[in-house]
């Protein structure tokens, strides 16, 4: 069995700082901030227009005619979020990080190498992730990073309960610091 | 150059920077949150403090496209402690959970699933719950600038010029830059 340590990035902190930052400056420049999570809502919008076509006609968020019918458009946010999983994938395999697996050195420190609860803790995390996204506008990209780079007021109310939610129940799910490779 | 390529080409960059920033990696994010391990604070701070700037830069060009939120201070109060307790319990969020499936990870690919259920929830209670919440202390599409009267120019000079500050002195000294 492998060793349970975390691993370095591939890239240091401010080589991979400055070019997240150098994409928000581009994506600013060409089209508009960086944003990833309403295209979930796009995702489940199109699918409840096939299913339930009378609800979602009347349906004040994702009709047709609602927000300029922006909830039933694959557009430039959809290319988005598709460029950024193939980005990630081919990342992945040129830096040798590709690799098959079902957990984390942290779950697996604290919880045991159990996969279904890691995959229960998965599936409840994002649940709260989108609803809280769509809640607040915006996830860690449209809302946080975003919401920085234009200095928007929206940003200081997220990033106080954000980080304080995240960190008292990180603190609780993970109490156990496994090694980290420095 | 049409903007469902420009969408591509950029969503890739963003993809392989948070691949390799070490961002779409659960163990870095819950190492970030327990105060443990600094280097996904430390790209994170400088990821917005380098968007700042250009931002700024952009704007002074008359060439920004902004998209300000609007400030929903209750909604976004709340979606962020929603957000941050699934942030605390997987390591994921919406971006870096497509990042990290792409990358093998079995676990992100259940967590994209429940943020597709999350998705569908949020419709769901749109209209009786979500409105509602969204029109209480809603104060618009403001800025920082806007309300403070303090210029853009000031905000971002200060910020960057103590955030960049903050990050130099405390750099790794054995640090994570060899490889």
């Amino acid at each position: 069995m492998e060793e349970l340590i975390v691993k370095k990035s591939p890239l240091p902190w401010w080589a991979a700082g400055v070019f997240l930052g150098l994409v928000q400056v581009l994506a600013i420049a060409l089209v508009k901030p960086l944003g990833v999570s309403t295209q979930y809502v796009v995702a489940d919008a199109k699918i409840l227009k096939q299913v339930a076509p009378e609800y979602t006609q009347n349906h004040p968020l994702i009709s047709p005619e609602a927000n300029n019918g922006k909830y039933q458009k694959f557009g430039y946010g959809w290319r988005l979020d598709i460029g950024l999983i193939l980005g990630a994938f081919l990342a992945a395999v040129f830096a040798g990080r590709w690799k098959l697996r079902c957990s984390t050195v942290w779950w697996q420190t604290n919880r045991g190498s159990g996969i279904c609860g890691r995959f229960a803790a998965g599936f409840i995390g994002g649940f709260l992730i989108l609803l809280g996204a769509r809640f607040a506008h915006g996830c860690t990209s449209g809302q946080f990073a975003s919401g920085w780079a234009q200095l928007s007021l929206s940003v200081l109310p997220f990033t106080v309960s954000m980080f304080a939610f995240g960190m008292l129940v990180a603190l609780i799910v993970y109490p156990k610091v496994p090694q980290i490779e420095k | 150059m049409p903007t469902e390529i420009l969408g591509l080409i950029i969503g890739a960059l963003f993809g392989a920077g948070l691949l390799l920033g070490g961002l779409a990696d659960p163990d870095k994010i819950i190492g970030t949150l327990r105060l443990k391990d600094f280097h996904a604070m430390r790209t994170i701070a400088l990821f917005i403090l380098v968007g700042m700037l250009g931002t700024w830069i952009l704007d002074l060009a008359g060439v920004a496209h902004f998209s300000i939120k609007p400030a929903a201070l209750v909604s976004v109060f709340i979606g962020g402690a929603l957000l941050g307790t699934g942030f605390g319990i997987s390591g994921y969020c919406p971006g870096t959970g497509l990042a990290c499936a792409a990358a093998g990870r079995i676990d992100a690919l259940v967590s994209v699933l429940g943020m597709l259920a999350g998705a569908l929830v949020f419709i769901l209670i749109y209209p009786n719950i979500v409105q509602p919440i969204n029109d209480i202390a809603n104060y618009g599409k403001k800025t920082l600038p806007d309300i403070t009267g303090i210029t853009r120019t000031i905000w971002t000079l200060a910020m960057v010029g103590v955030g960049l500050l903050v990050l130099i002195l405390t750099r790794p000294r054995k640090s994570t830059v060899t490889s």
